[in-house]
């Protein structure tokens, strides 16, 4: 868990504030952008949120959002038939530079707007495969888009069209679901304007999730206190499997 | 009042839906009431499906059995169904057979291709155990009733049975109602704990069927001492996951042996409802199914090819 000291927050927001005062006028080609909530809560009710977010961009174009997490190693087992009959995993492929979310949502298709450099082809282009480790049969299995298939079954990885609406003088909103499956960490938002295939502004602002109440402090005690929680943890199982024994006892006796 | 129906799991990194959970739990629970396995084999894949990580939803799981096995220890120790003399030696075999078993799977792992064999055990073992199960039960219910101590004499039997005779330490375990050396209770459960470490379950529905057909115990006692051992390799794994890996999701594990242990409650009942070969045909008949789908998942082509690393 990488914990964000409360400078850098304060940073980011005259940051933002920097950049919102600077892009204010759309028209010189830059991208404004407020976003909110500002940061993800992430409290026991937590089920996934929706971001919404405001701006203006250069006149005419096209708006693209992006909600990414930061980007890292990540080892997954492959899948290959052994003896050409059973399907197993049949070795490790090490990646880098793997986002751990990827939400992409567009007010046009990317196609049709020249962005697909923005989209799932931009993971698919950019993950990096360790040379060497994979297993026999290799060769035919695309590894990074898989790894992006993998990554959509489990909602984290997400390219679509819709959410965003962009009115005639440049200003636009656009809202983008996040999903339940969240860990704490800083991600970034991201908005390109996009006229004639070509990138005219964009800017970004960092969103911070952060784990509040009951989950922050269990999450505290199972990564800081691990045994004190491991025995913690076996009692209450205990106790509470002797308690639901001791109803079901008074309950049947007669 | 407000009742959520989602709740968000701070060490799986999900939110799930209570009623999914605790629904899941209750019907694991009733499974292990019964039978006295720990149902881990049905629910990891299904905790899973439900987004949780894998390694996440083995520990747990163990978290959750240690509720659902005290339930359940509890309710068999009322009807007279624990051998704790002949639980505690498989547990020390068990807990011996267990390290050995982690280092042979180490080895394995460095040779490679340890997932082919890990794979083919299983399918094999739950194959065999859950076939002769099946047929054994099938023939004692088919057998006409003459009466309760009517015994089948397969072949083979008395060579076994000379066998265990001829063994030192002979012990008698009044519970079970059978006379053996204390070497057998003891090698078994370090087979199973062999087993199991390599397969990376619990072993619940390997030690059930040694315990009926190699100690000869009686099928209901075999339940309650079953539940009353996998309390405490369930303990063990538990706070060795917690302390290694932090990967024991206590919310998910509370939410989950509420549902349990109420689970193992009734199914304790049902069970003794059943004769012990009804049991037996129905828990061949579970065992059966499993491989049916591990058999599946090995022939068919997966959806994705790639997976998270961890898990079984």
């Amino acid at each position: 868990m990488r914990r964000t000291h409360p400078l850098h927050i304060i940073t980011g927001l005259l940051l933002c504030l920097c950049l919102l005062a600077a892009t204010a006028r759309a028209d010189d080609g830059g991208v404004a952008l407020a976003v909110k909530p500002g940061d993800i809560v992430i409290g026991t009710s937590y089920t996934g949120t929706t971001l919404h977010f405001s701006g203006e961009a250069p006149r005419g174009s096209a708006i693209v959002a992006r909600f990414t997490g930061a980007s890292g190693d990540l080892a997954l087992r492959q899948k290959g038939k052994a003896f050409g009959l059973l399907w197993m995993n049949m070795g490790t492929v090490h990646l880098h530079d793997v986002p751990s979310v990827y939400l992409v949502t567009s007010s046009r298709p990317l196609a049709d707007i020249g962005g697909t450099g923005l989209g799932l082809d931009a993971v698919r282009a950019g993950v990096k495969q360790e040379d060497g480790a994979a297993a026999q049969g290799a060769d035919v299995l695309d590894v990074p888009a898989e790894l992006v298939r993998l990554k959509q079954h489990d909602g984290l990885y997400r390219e679509g069209v819709g959410g965003i609406t962009v009115t005639d003088d440049g200003a636009f909103s656009a809202e983008l679901d996040i999903p339940s499956r969240m860990s704490p960490g800083t991600y970034t938002v991201d908005v390109f304007a996009l006229r004639d295939g070509q990138v005219v502004g964009s800017t970004s602002v960092p969103v911070r999730a952060e784990l509040v109440g009951t989950p922050a402090w269990l999450a505290h005690m199972a990564f800081d206190r691990g045994l004190l929680y491991g025995v913690l943890a076996t009692l209450v199982a205990i106790l509470a499997g002797l308690a639901v024994g001791l109803v079901f006892q008074s309950k049947g006796a007669h | 009042m407000n009742i959520p129906l989602h709740m968000y799991l701070p060490i799986a990194g999900n939110s799930v839906n209570i009623a999914a959970i605790l629904g899941l739990g209750g019907a694991v629970g009733l499974l292990s009431g019964i039978f006295g396995v720990g149902g881990g084999f049905l629910m990891t894949p299904l905790l899973i499906m439900l987004g949780i990580p894998p390694t996440v939803a083995a520990a747990s799981d163990s978290n959750q059995i240690v509720g659902a096995s005290t339930s359940g220890t509890l309710a068999h120790f009322r009807l007279g169904n624990v051998d704790f003399k002949m639980g505690l030696l498989l547990l020390v075999g068990g807990v011996a057979g267990g390290s050995v078993g982690v280092r042979i799977i180490k080895l394995l792992r460095a040779m490679g291709n340890a997932d082919f064999l890990i794979n083919v055990t299983y399918v094999l073992m739950l194959g065999l155990v859950g076939g002769y199960m099946f047929f054994e039960s099938l023939q004692a219910l088919r057998a006409p009733r003459a009466g309760a101590a009517s015994k089948p004499a397969p072949t083979g039997e008395s060579l076994y049975e000379r066998c265990i005779r001829s063994m030192p330490w002979q012990t008698d375990f009044p519970r079970s109602g059978v006379r053996l050396s204390l070497l057998m209770p003891l090698g078994l459960g370090a087979l199973v704990g062999v087993l199991a470490a390599i397969m990376g379950v619990g072993g619940g529905f390997i030690m059930v069927p040694v315990m009926v057909y190699l100690l000869r115990m009686p099928m209901h006692v075999v339940v309650g001492t079953s539940l009353f051992q996998i309390l405490f390799t369930c303990v063990n794994v538990t706070v060795m996951q917690s302390v290694e890996n932090h990967t024991v999701d206590f919310i998910l594990a509370l939410l989950l042996l509420i549902g349990s242990s109420v689970g193992a409650q009734v199914g304790t009942r049902i069970g003794k409802k059943l004769q012990g070969d009804q049991l037996k045909i129905l828990l061949a008949t579970l065992v059966l199914a499993v491989m049916g789908k591990m058999l599946f998942d090995l022939l068919a082509r997966p959806d994705v090819l790639l997976a998270y690393a961890g898990g079984h």
